[in-house]
This record gives structure tokens, sequence and C-alpha cells, in this order.
């Protein structure tokens, strides 16, 4: 009789078949691409053709993620992966005290102590290379911590983050932990460690630190939340992909747990290399399998009989159809009629930009505007009549001075070499204003209003909806009269939409095709990104496709944006005319999902995307250049040639280290030859006259400001401002908790008194005026 | 519980409490001592108490709520109320040095108001009346932390709106801890603490009408915001308004805003001569039902807003899911919009100052006033009756 263990994971199907004796017959793991079923149903095929697994004879028992649902269509008998991997444990290291598996979407840690033992107590390890201490039979008690909520310090939220920063899987898995530098990155939340990785990535960390960052943020989260207090003891296993792929966190593990041992005055045999107490097995991977296997020994003779793959074969075929359709929400694309209807409104593609002529680019007057945004720097060329005639993008690679010359060089390849007007707006417009000579920096939500007002002057709100951030713009009396902003947390926005794409191996172009083809859909939670993701895996294990899911997504995309995000529960109460912006807006679905969102809570709502949804940041930025020189303003704009050339330095080092916070961000000063610069005389790294110095590499506000010396002069001008523009409620916090012995006569005897010095500089004002 | 802190207790429980001149009291600044500072600060100096040993908390914050306030808390939605604890915590906190006698913490059920005889009632939200009650809960529940730092917690229903029945309320209250007041010195320190209260106020008044007079001189605007008195805390109103300050707007406040007749008269006669309202404190017209002070002075400084033609635009900030502010939100917002000024509303404010967004928003107020401020106050003075009182004010 043969015994299969197959472990049903979250992004692998993997299988072991051993025979009586418990020799491993055949073995094999595959990534199953949310396709479970199909991949165990492939599994066993193979198992039957390759090493003669019979029905009705030989024993199956599923774990993982998978095994609640496909366990009983092949007789199999499911065991709870904790138990699974302890059941191995226990066969294969009995001396082990500590497991670590990190899975796809899961982590956990499981405490072992000796029969009758407490959790903690140190058993006597010999010698390496002496028989086992401990006989098997004994029997332990566990102690199991797990956590599948969060993508926290799982194996994705290595990927994902390895995937952003475009290192192959067999680069990451060589890549070391010793030897380099540590960044603090998140390690509570996949999606904020990815923003994190972002912005070392932006500040020119190297890949290979950010990488050992991330190991170090793996095993601290593992650390931190699964141990409890407790203290993991020798012999440690670590077990699951992650753990036995990425040499880098094996690596981390070594060192924290060498560390711990020191600090919690663990007694370690003599003479033992406390690295050889750290096992990870060759086949790591099959642990789960092999703890199948060992249940399996204690079952009944005709308990957890192979079936055949018969009834599993149904329930690919049809069986999880049905049951879908039993469960799901009515697909995407609506009837046919509402689907065609809406195709007609909305399909023609978004008028495309018409490209540079030769005479555009000479004649007339024209107006640049540019957004630096997270990700990529935008520019668009609008003509006198405010027709958009260019427009292209660089990728941002975080060092400002490279974006902008970047974005301007492909301008003047376009053909523009005068422009009359720049504007800027996104993250980097106030750094590079001057350096520059930008006419104005924009703040976005102006830009973005400017550039919907201009089309449709009627509109009441707008929704951008980007790569990083959701806006929501709420305009009255022609402007943004109130404004929602979610950079915080992923949910809604672009970002894990095209996460989810690449997950489907779909470029984002498709991303609507595929999602319009879903029939039914299911229905997915509102709210946190990581646990849409978690949520995303629990519906792949109902049966439902990539493109039923990605539909799924763009469902629920509004609500993510208006409720989650927005905070908007009452969507009437902000108007019936909706302008859609934002890249992730080019995606059809996500507009589909929008329409019919709003349509639901705004009975008789316009909802009309915005003719260039990418590129309304920018246009808004070139309006506002293009009023400026209405005004009569000439620009100040530096001139291509004198940006292209402009001369400047970098410096990243302890002196540049943000100091304000604990986080001690690697900020880089980029110091740029600047005609009439006043320099930085008192900085540490100081800056002559003729230079002005740009931050770069913070990731708050604060951290523009380069330290004490440049809060002190700031400080002053903003005393100053405030002396010469008094607010009540400063009189109210300085004054209204003491005792004014004076106050009551003087107030009324001498008001002058009681009023700030300030006026003098309205006096001043005023007998300027009436010269 | 060791033997000092014993006889602490023994002496607390014989009431031997420092003479008054010695005496230390400890007040939460929270809530509606935000309008009546000044008041206490007058009571408690008329009755002999050393000014240097009354201690207010500090501004509320996140490190204080930290420190001080975990574990103490309890059920109430209203995140200012919720801070209280925190202000209570880091009272008892203080060091042998600063340590108090007594923690008083008036339950204010009524507030003195300009607008009081214009208005039905002045009365306090019921959950910020009741707030000492329910912080006081999270101190008991494990044991008397009041008693454990030897510290007397006096908080006494109080109706500040009604002189005579605040005297009588008072004196129940101070006679805990000063023995021997008479009646007589209450109702004086009593009439002190509405005089100094009163002084701060016509203060403020007049410096707010000297920064309208230096617009008016000037065509320039200036910004009026719309909260409650407790939104000047730091940690409750998070600054929002000092951020635009520094973009060079003065900044008024309803509380505090000038109440001259002339000014009133310039304002408001018109409505009042065609019997539309009784007076130009009068807000019958737009908020029948006023009974609550902060609500009825924040409808009427909308009304002000309104007629101002200098008060280019208008900051609403109202703390999270705000009882009493939400049926404010419209009402508010159309008057002021209605004059054609601006209008900002930062509402559901908590502990966490949404940075980014209030950088973002203060950038896009700051644009627009800036982009419309002249047209506005040109427009609002068209609409206004000639022969504006500011800007017959004499130069400086």
């Amino acid at each position: 009789m043969k015994t299969i263990g197959m472990d049903v994971g979250s992004t692998t199907v993997k299988a072991v078949v051993a025979d009586a004796n418990g020799e491993v017959l055949w073995r094999d793991y595959q990534r199953h691409h949310t396709r479970q079923a199909e991949k165990v149903l492939e599994f066993l095929a193979r198992m039957q053709a390759e090493c003669g697994v019979t029905p009705g004879r030989d024993r199956v028992l599923f774990t993982g993620s998978g095994a609640g649902l496909l366990a009983p269509l092949v007789g199999a008998k499911a065991v709870q992966e904790v138990v699974a991997v302890a059941a191995a444990v226990e066969k294969l290291h009995p001396r082990v005290r500590f497991v670590s598996e990190l899975g796809g979407e899961d982590m956990k840690t499981v405490f072992f102590s000796p029969a009758g033992g407490r959790i903690g107590q140190v058993i006597p390890i010999r010698a390496a290379g002496t028989a086992p201490a401990a006989p098997a039979d004994l029997g332990s008690t566990k102690q199991v911590y797990m956590q599948s909520a969060c993508s926290g310090g799982t194996g994705t939220f290595i990927e994902k983050t390895a995937r952003k920063l475009e290192i192959e899987t067999e680069r990451l898995a060589q890549m070391p932990y010793a030897g380099h530098t540590l960044h603090r990155v998140s390690s509570k939340c996949g999606i904020f460690a990815e923003a994190d990785a972002n912005t070392l990535v932006k500040s020119g960390v190297p890949v290979e630190e950010i990488i050992a960052s991330l190991f170090e943020a793996v095993v601290y989260q593992n650390l931190a939340t699964l141990t409890k207090g407790n203290t993991p003891q020798p012999e440690v296993l670590l077990l699951g992909g992650p753990n036995l792929f990425f040499r880098g966190l094996q690596e981390a593990w070594r060192h924290h747990l060498k560390a711990l041992w020191v600090e919690r005055k663990v007694e370690l045999p003599a003479g033992v290399d406390p690295d050889s107490l750290i096992l990870v097995p060759e086949d790591a991977l099959y642990y789960a399998c092999f703890g199948c296997i060992e249940v399996g020994k204690a079952e009944q003779a005709d308990s957890a009989l192979y079936l055949g793959s018969e009834r599993l074969h149904w329930w690919v075929e049809t069986g999880q159809h049905e049951q879908k359709a039993r469960e799901g929400g009515r697909g995407l694309a609506g009837s046919e009629d509402e689907f065609a209807a809406f195709m007609r409104r909305y399909a023609s593609p978004v008028a495309a930009p018409a490209r540079p002529r030769a005479t555009a680019a000479s004649a007339g007057r024209v107006f640049l505007g540019c957004d630096f945004g997270s990700t990529t720097a935008k520019a668009v060329v609008l003509d006198a009549a405010r027709e958009l005639v260019f427009d292209c993008y660089v990728p941002s690679h975080g060092n400002p001075i490279e974006d902008a010359k970047g974005i301007l060089r492909k301008v003047r390849e376009a053909g523009y070499t005068r422009i009359d007007g720049l504007a800027l707006t996104g993250y980097g417009k106030d750094l590079l204003k001057d350096i520059l000579g930008a006419d104005s920096a924009v703040v976005e939500t102006v830009a973005h209003a400017t550039a919907a007002l201009h089309f449709f002057p009627d509109a009441d709100v707008i929704c951008d909806v980007g790569g990083a951030d959701v806006k929501i713009m709420m305009l009255r009396q022609g402007t943004v009269a109130d404004f929602r902003l979610n950079s915080q947390c992923s949910s809604g926005n672009g970002a894990f939409l095209q996460g989810v794409a690449e997950r489907y191996d779909t470029p984002l172009a498709d991303y609507a095709g595929r999602a319009f083809k879903a029939k039914s859909i299911p229905a997915l939670a509102m709210g946190c990104g990581v646990f849409l993701q978690s949520d995303i895996v629990n519906q792949q294990r109902k049966g439902w496709s990539a493109d039923e899911i990605m539909a799924s997504l763009a469902a629920v995309l509004p609500l993510n944006v208006w409720v989650y995000a927005g905070q908007l529960q009452n969507l009437a109460a902000v108007g019936r005319k909706f302008v859609l912006q934002g890249g992730t807006h080019r995606n059809l679905a996500v507009v589909k999902a929008q329409v019919d969102f709003i349509r639901d809570k705004v009975p008789g709502a316009e909802i009309i995307v915005h003719p260039y949804p990418g590129e309304a940041g920018a246009i808004g930025a070139a309006m506002c250049a293009a009023d400026a020189w209405r005004e009569g303003r000439p620009s100040r704009f530096r001139g291509f040639a004198t940006i292209e050339s402009l001369e400047y330095r970098s410096t990243t080092n302890e002196d540049t280290t943000c100091t304000w916070c604990a986080v001690n961000c690697h900020r880089t000063f980029i110091d740029v030859a600047l005609e009439g610069a006043a320099g930085r005389p008192w900085s540490k790294i100081a800056l002559a006259p003729g230079w002005k110095r740009v931050i770069s590499g913070n990731t708050c506000p604060k951290g523009l400001l380069e330290d004490a010396n440049e809060m002190r002069v700031v400080k002053t001008q903003l005393e100053e401002v405030k002396r010469v523009h008094p607010n009540l409620a400063q009189r109210v916090r300085d004054d209204a908790f003491r005792t004014l012995h004076a106050a009551a006569p003087a107030v009324t005897a001498e008001p002058a008194r009681l009023l700030p010095a300030a006026f003098g500089y309205f006096g001043r004002l005023v007998r300027r005026a009436f010269r | 519980m060791d033997t000092s802190a014993a006889g602490t207790e023994t002496r607390i429980a014989h009431g031997a409490l420092p003479a008054r001149d010695k005496l230390r009291l400890g007040i939460p600044r929270v809530l509606n001592v935000w309008s009546t500072h000044q008041f206490w600060i007058g009571l408690f100096g008329a009755l002999g108490l050393d000014a240097r040993r009354i201690v207010f908390s500090s501004d509320t914050s996140d490190e204080q709520m930290r420190e001080f306030g975990k574990g103490r808390g309890t059920v109430d939605s209203c995140y200012p109320v919720k801070c209280v604890s925190a202000h209570y915590g880091e009272l008892l906190a203080l060091d042998r040095h600063r340590r108090i006698d007594v923690l008083f913490s008036t339950m204010i059920y009524s507030v003195p108001s300009f607008l009081h005889g214009h208005v039905v009632d002045s009365l306090a939200c019921p959950r910020v009346m009741a707030a000492p009650e329910n912080i006081k809960a999270g101190f008991l529940k494990e044991g008397d932390a009041f008693a454990a730092r030897g510290v007397r917690y006096v908080a006494p229903l109080v109706a500040l709106g009604e002189p005579d029945m605040a005297a009588r309320q008072l004196l129940a209250a101070l006679a805990e801890f000063l023995p021997g007041v008479t009646r007589r010195e209450v109702e004086a320190a009593v009439r002190a603490g509405y005089a100094a209260l009163e002084a701060f106020a016509a203060a403020a008044r007049r410096q707010s009408r000297e920064i309208l007079e230096n617009c008016a001189r000037l065509e320039r605007p200036c910004l009026l915001v719309l909260a409650r008195p407790y939104h000047m805390d730091p940690g409750i109103g998070h600054e929002i308004e000092v951020d635009l300050q520094a973009y060079g707007f003065p900044v008024l406040w309803g509380q505090y805003l000038p109440t001259d007749p002339d000014l009133l008269g310039w304002m408001f006669g018109a409505e009042v001569a065609a019997g539309q309202v009784r007076s130009g404190l009068d807000i019958a017209d737009v908020w029948p039902s006023s009974y609550s002070a902060n609500t009825n002075e924040i409808l009427w400084a909308a009304k002000f807003a309104a007629r101002m033609p200098w008060i280019a635009g208008v900051i609403r900030l109202s703390s999270y899911e705000c009882g009493m502010d939400q049926p404010t939100y419209t009402p508010v917002q159309q008057i002021v919009e209605r004059s054609g000024t601006l209008f900002f509303s930062f509402q559901d404010l908590d502990s966490t100052k949404p940075a980014g967004a209030v950088r973002i928003r203060v950038e896009t107020i700051a644009h627009y006033l800036a982009r419309d401020a002249a047209g506005i106050i040109a427009r609002k003075r068209d609409a206004s009756p000639p022969d504006c009182p500011l800007a017959a004010a004499p130069l400086p």
C-alpha cells in the first residue's frame, strides 16, 4: 500500500508518494496559479501513471489551505497544516524545539517541549554527530502560533517587493543578508513594506541592501508576533519555501536566533557550532507532506482510501462552476444591452494626444506642465488654445534633478525649444520650482481641478485613482472645497489592481477584457488591501478563476475608493457630476464598476472619464502656467540648455541622515549650482552662495528641513509671519490660562498695549500705500 | 501601600488640607475650560489661592494619552471627552514638587455667552458636561487612583450661564476643600471670575476688531475659524489654522468676534429694522432652537462671516462624529457660501492629524484664497451698506 501526502497551499501544490516502508517513490511541487483543483488533478493523474498509485488500495491525505474543499472529492483525509508539520518534525527531528514555517501567504511557529515538559524548557543536546537524544515515541506538547490574515512576514511579502525591484527569483534566492547595511522596512504590512522599499530605491539604496532589509523585516515580524514572549530554543528547524530558497533569509534567522540565545542566556551544548543548531533540511518544502504520511500510518485500514479522481474531475469541469453560480454575484459586464450601452459611451479610446507636429513645435505659444509623481514624471505641452499637443513621461528614479532633466530632454527632443510658461505639480514641485525656473508650483488638487473644470466646468466631484494614492476632490464655487486623500493604505488604489494583474500574468491593457468575460463574480470584502489579498486566496480556493477575481476586484474598487478611503457614506450629498481621473481609470473594468456604483447611489448621476485621465495633473499645471502668462508675467524658465547642463553633486552620509525621528531616513543632499542662490553656510555640509540644496530620500515632510539650524531659520521667519498676521487662538493658548493681573483695567484703558506690535508691519504697508 | 502613602491618606481622610495660600489645585485644560479659563483664575485668585499653585494640565497630545491615559479609557465616542482621561492622569502624576491636593473638574452645565439674552439658552453639550463623571470611572475601577495619590477629586455641577446659581453651586463644592469659606466670599469671587473672563474676551474682541480694521484699510483678506472652544487645543484642533496663518492670513475665531454696536448696526441694522431679527445677535432666523451655547456662537459667527467683506474664507473644524455639530454642517456651509465666501471644512478630527491630507488642503485653500480673495472682498463690499465703521478707524 502506498500513501499520498499532498499539501495544497496558497501558491503551490506539493506532493509525496511513499511506500509502506516510508520510502519516497515520487515527489513534486509546482505553482498552481490559483488553479488548485486542476493542479491536484494533474498530480494525481501523474502519480497513477508514474508510480502506480491505485484507487481503492492506496491511502491519501491532504493538508494546506485547499485541503478542506478538495480532500472529500478523492476520499482523502484532511489534516490540519500544523498537525502535519509537527508529525513530520517529531519523526525526523526529535530534538527540535522550535519550528518556523513560512508559506506563501501565512506563517506558523511551533514550539515543542518534551513530554511533560513546559514550553521553553531546555533539554540537553549532545555534541554534533552523536545519536539523537530523545526517543521519538515519547511524544511532546506543542504550542502553535499561526497567522494568515496579513501578508507581513510571509513569502509573498518578499516576492512582491522583489518583483517591484525587478529581481529575478534565481538572483533573489542567492542574495545574502550578512554584511549589508540594513534599512527600516515596515514588517507589519506587506503593502507598507513595498512602499518603504520604493522609498529606499529612490534614495539610491542598492537593491542588495533593500533585500537584506526585507529578510530582516520578515525574521523580525516572525519573532515579534509569533513567539508571544517564548524564546525559540535550539534546535531550530526552518521550513517552507521561502526559508529553503532564500539564502539571505536563512542568514537572517541565524543572526537573530544566535543573538537571542546570547541575550536570553540560552545554554548551548559545549563545542557545538551554534549554526549547526539551526537546520534547513533540503526537503523543507515537503514536511507537511511527510507529516500527512506519518499521520496516515495511524489510520484504520479502510480509512482515507484513494477513491480515484473522477469526482475531482467532475468538480473541475462542472461542480465548481455550479457552486460559484449559486454563490456569485452578477458579472461586471451585466446584461448584453447594458454592456453594449456602456461600451458605446465609454469604450471609444480616450482622445489620443495629438503627436507633435513640426509646425506645432515651432509656431505659437506653448505651455509646459510637469507632474512629478511618486512613480513617474509626466509632462504635457499645451498650445495657446489650451489644446494638448504633446505628452511624455519618464519613470521616476528618486533623484528629482535627473527626473527633471529626463523629462525636459524628451520635450526638447519633440521639437519644443522655447516655452512661454512652466508650472510644476506633484511631490517634486517645491524642490524643483527654483531650479527649473518654474512660474508656479501648483498643489495637486488645484492641478487636477483645473484640468477637470476646463473640460467640465460644472463638475461636482473629481475622483483621481492613481498608482499609489486615491484623491477625491469636491468642487464648489470653482474651488476644491473638500478633499479626501488616502496615501497611507493601498486600499482602492491602482497599484493593488496592478499587483493582482501581475499575479495573473495579465498586462493592464488586457485587464478589462478578461474581467468582462466573467459571467459571475465572487463577493470580495471591502477594506484593507492585505485582507483583500487573503480574501482573494479564499475565493481562489472556492474555485473562482483569475477572470472572475479580476472582475470582482474592479467591482469592489469603488467601495474602497469612496467609502473606505474617502469616508463618504452619502455620495448623493457631494453632487451629481463625477469626473474620473488618474491612470487607473484607463481600465474600463474600473470605469464600469464606478459607473455602476455611482449610479446606484446617485440616480441620474453623470459620470465622465477625463479625456486624458493619466495626464490630468500635468495638464492642470500647464493651464496654470498659461494663466500666469495671460496675466502678463514673463516666464522664469531657465531654458532647456541651462537645465541640461545643470551642475550638481549629491551627498549621502551620516551628516545627511535625518534625525528628526527614530526612522533616521538616509537622505541625499543634492546641491545644484544656481545663480543667485543663497547657499547654506550654517549647514554641517556647508554650501557656498551660488548653490541650492535639494533634499531627497526623506519619507515625511519634516525631513525636508536639514537640521535644527535650518529649523531655527525657518522658525524665525514663521514667527515673524505669525506676529504680523495674528491668530486669536494663539492669544487663548498663550494668555488664557495664566493670571493676567493687569488685564482688567489695562484693557479698557490702553488697548494698544494688548495688541501685538505686529501692526507695525501693517502700519508700514499703510504708510507706503498713502505715499 | 507604603507607610508614607498611608500617611497621606490619613491626612486626606481627616480633611487636613493645606492652608488656602499653600493649596495646590489641578484643573484639566479640557472642553469648556477652553472658554471659561479666566473665570477659574479670577475665582481662585479672589479666594486667596496662589496663582502659581493653580496647575492646568498641558495641551492634549498623543504622548500625554500614551503616558497618562492608558488603561483609563471609558466608553465615549466623543474624542475630546476621551482625551480628558489623559489630563486627569497627567495631573495625578505630577511629581513631589508640583503634586496637587485637589483635582477640580467641573461639570459645566451652561456657559457664559455673548449671545445671552438673544438666544433661548446657553447650555453646554450634555456629553461634554457629563465628561467628569464618565472619566472618573476609569480612575476608580481598580482602586481609587485619586485617594492613592492623596488627591481630593471635586467635580461639581455648575451652571456658569446663571451667575446666582453658579455661586450657590460653587459654595457647596468649594467648602469641601476650603474650610470656612463663606457665601459672601464665594459670591465676590464668582464676580471676580466673571470680570476676569469678560476682560479677557473684551481684549480679544478688540484685537479681532483691529485685525478687521487693518484688513479693511489694506483690502486684505482674513480667515474665520468656526469651531468649538476646545478646538484651540493643539491636540484637538491640530492647529490647522496655524498652517494657514503661516501663509499670511490673520485668523479670527467665532468666539471672539467684535460685537460693538456700531459694527452690529452696520452689518445687521437693515434686518433688525425690517423685523427679520430682533437684534444683531439674534440667530432665530437661521437656528430657532438656540439652546446650545457653542452651537449658537458658531451659527452667529457664520452670519457674521457672510456679512463681513474681509473674511474671505471660513474654516470649519469639527471632531469625530460630533453629534452637536452634525446638524449644523449644512446650515453653516450654506450661510457662508451664499455670501460668496469660501468655505472649507475639516471634519471628523481625532487623534491623528492626517498630515499629508491637511498639508495638501492647506496649500489648496491658500491657493484659492490668493486667487479669489480680492474678488470676494470686492463683491461682498459692494453688497454691504456704505459707511463701514471699520474703514473709519484711525490709523494706528
